[in-house]
């Protein structure tokens, strides 16, 4: 839209005479006062426009306030802009704590212990061991599925397990190869392959 | 009527087909076929059958011969018969659970005279069983008179205590043991204690917490 020039404004302020105006900006006058009459008669100051009005402001007037309920409604059923503002250095930092807590286990996670449930410990000396796991009735004596722990390096070998109660055959497998019984525990029995197994009696951590 | 000849016909060989999974790769070839018809055997007889595959498994991870692990796993189905044989002298009728099964063999197995077990299982009630059978074993592996045992743990039964807390009588008697009494002694110390024999402790909350559970599954195992 190209700006009014401003004699324009002053010619139909009458600050000037139209005359002095030159042609082009005379003609603008013109047809700016021809435009002005139109709008005059079809917003005339007429009775029925102003009553119009008035009527539709005094009704509102009029009518009773909404409850707060109905101003509630509303203003849950509209919709709003919500303006964030997050500097991108805290967003990260949260973020980055969100992943730690849902992604790296707990140190100290304590197995859920069902009521028939209890837990064998095994404890053994092997000095110089470089594995020493655990084999029995209750993990079809697969030999490499639970290991001991020796965290300290002093010949300790540990570890624990949850069982369900019952008594269970069990031998050490030190290195990968070697069958050996534990020689603290309170129950052995014959193999019967020319060997002694030992047995642990688990019971119920409930009880 | 169908329904159950048809779940029947089913299972049958399903759990011979899990049975043959389990041992294959883990058991010689030349034993798998005995050990399987030893299985079938057992499964005819309403005798447990998981120690039956347990030895055999325990065979092959010790390297051991196809020969000497059909003789074992032979040998452990003559125990449970001899234990299912007990447990119908005994009184009781069958079926009966494996775990009963496998508490009288294994405390056979473990040296106590068949009668003594007998006496045992008898009078005592059916959640007392294998704990008391254990307790027994205990008692005797160390030297003590069988029947003086029982009749301890008979006591113990009488006197409310119940399934684990008679591994505590017999706990109880090895620690007077070794304060040194006597074992007559002993017996007679824990017998004047009755039914209040001091509970074994609760492992540690450090070992609990770090307790993992194996990844194999487990066979059915006699209840303490």
């Amino acid at each position: 839209m190209k700006p009014i020039d401003p004699r324009v404004h002053q010619a139909l302020d009458g600050e000037i005479a139209r005359e002095a105006l030159p042609p082009e900006l005379a003609l603008q006058v013109a047809r700016l006062e021809a435009a002005v009459a139109v709008l005059g008669m079809v917003v005339s100051p007429g009775a029925g426009a102003d009553e119009s009005v008035e009527a539709r402001v005094m009704a509102a007037i009029r009518r009773p306030a909404p409850s707060r309920m109905w101003r509630l409604a509303r203003w849950l059923a509209a919709p709003h802009s919500v303006t964030l503002r997050i500097r991108p250095a805290w967003s990260l930092a949260l973020a980055a704590a969100v992943a730690l807590v849902t992604l790296l286990p707990a140190g100290d996670e304590t197995p859920s212990i069902g009521e028939q449930e209890g837990i064998a410990q095994f404890v053994a000396r092997f000095p110089g061991a470089n594995s020493v796991h655990v084999a029995g009735s209750f993990n079809d004596w697969r030999s490499g599925t639970i290991p001991l722990q020796d965290p300290d390096h002093d010949g300790v070998w540990r570890t624990a397990v949850v069982l369900p109660a019952g008594a269970y055959e069990y031998m050490f497998v030190v290195d990968g190869e070697r069958w050996v019984p534990d020689h603290l525990a309170d129950r052995t029995v014959e193999d019967d392959f020319g060997r002694e197994n030992s047995v642990v009696i688990v019971r119920p951590a409930t009880r | 009527m169908r329904l159950w000849l048809g779940l029947a016909l089913l299972t049958g060989p399903l759990a011979a087909q899990s049975v043959k999974v389990r041992l294959e790769g883990r058991v010689p070839a030349a034993a798998m076929a005995i050990v399987d018809s030893l299985v079938q055997q057992a499964r005819q007889e309403d005798l447990p059958t998981e120690p039956l595959v347990q030895k055999a498994l325990e065979g092959g991870a010790k390297h051991v011969s196809a020969e000497r692990i059909v003789a074992a796993v032979q040998l452990r189905l003559v125990q449970m018969r001899d234990a299912h044989a007990l447990l119908v002298r005994a009184g009781h009728g069958p079926p009966f659970t494996a775990a009963e099964v496998m508490a009288v063999s294994g405390t056979l197995k473990r040296g106590v005279a068949a009668p003594v077990v007998e006496r045992l299982v008898a009078a005592l009630p059916n959640e007392s069983r294998g704990s008391a059978l254990h307790a027994e074993a205990d008692l005797v592996a160390h030297g003590f008179d069988p029947d003086s045992s029982a009749g301890l743990l008979v006591e113990a039964t009488r006197r409310s205590l119940r399934g684990g807390r008679l591994l505590d009588v017999s706990a109880a008697v090895l620690h007077e043991q070794q304060r040194g009494h006597t074992r007559a002694e002993a017996l007679a110390l824990v017998r004047l204690q009755l039914p209040n024999v001091p509970p074994a402790p609760k492992p540690p909350k450090a070992s609990v917490a770090g307790a993992r559970r194996p990844g194999a599954s487990t066979g059915a195992a006699p209840q303490p």
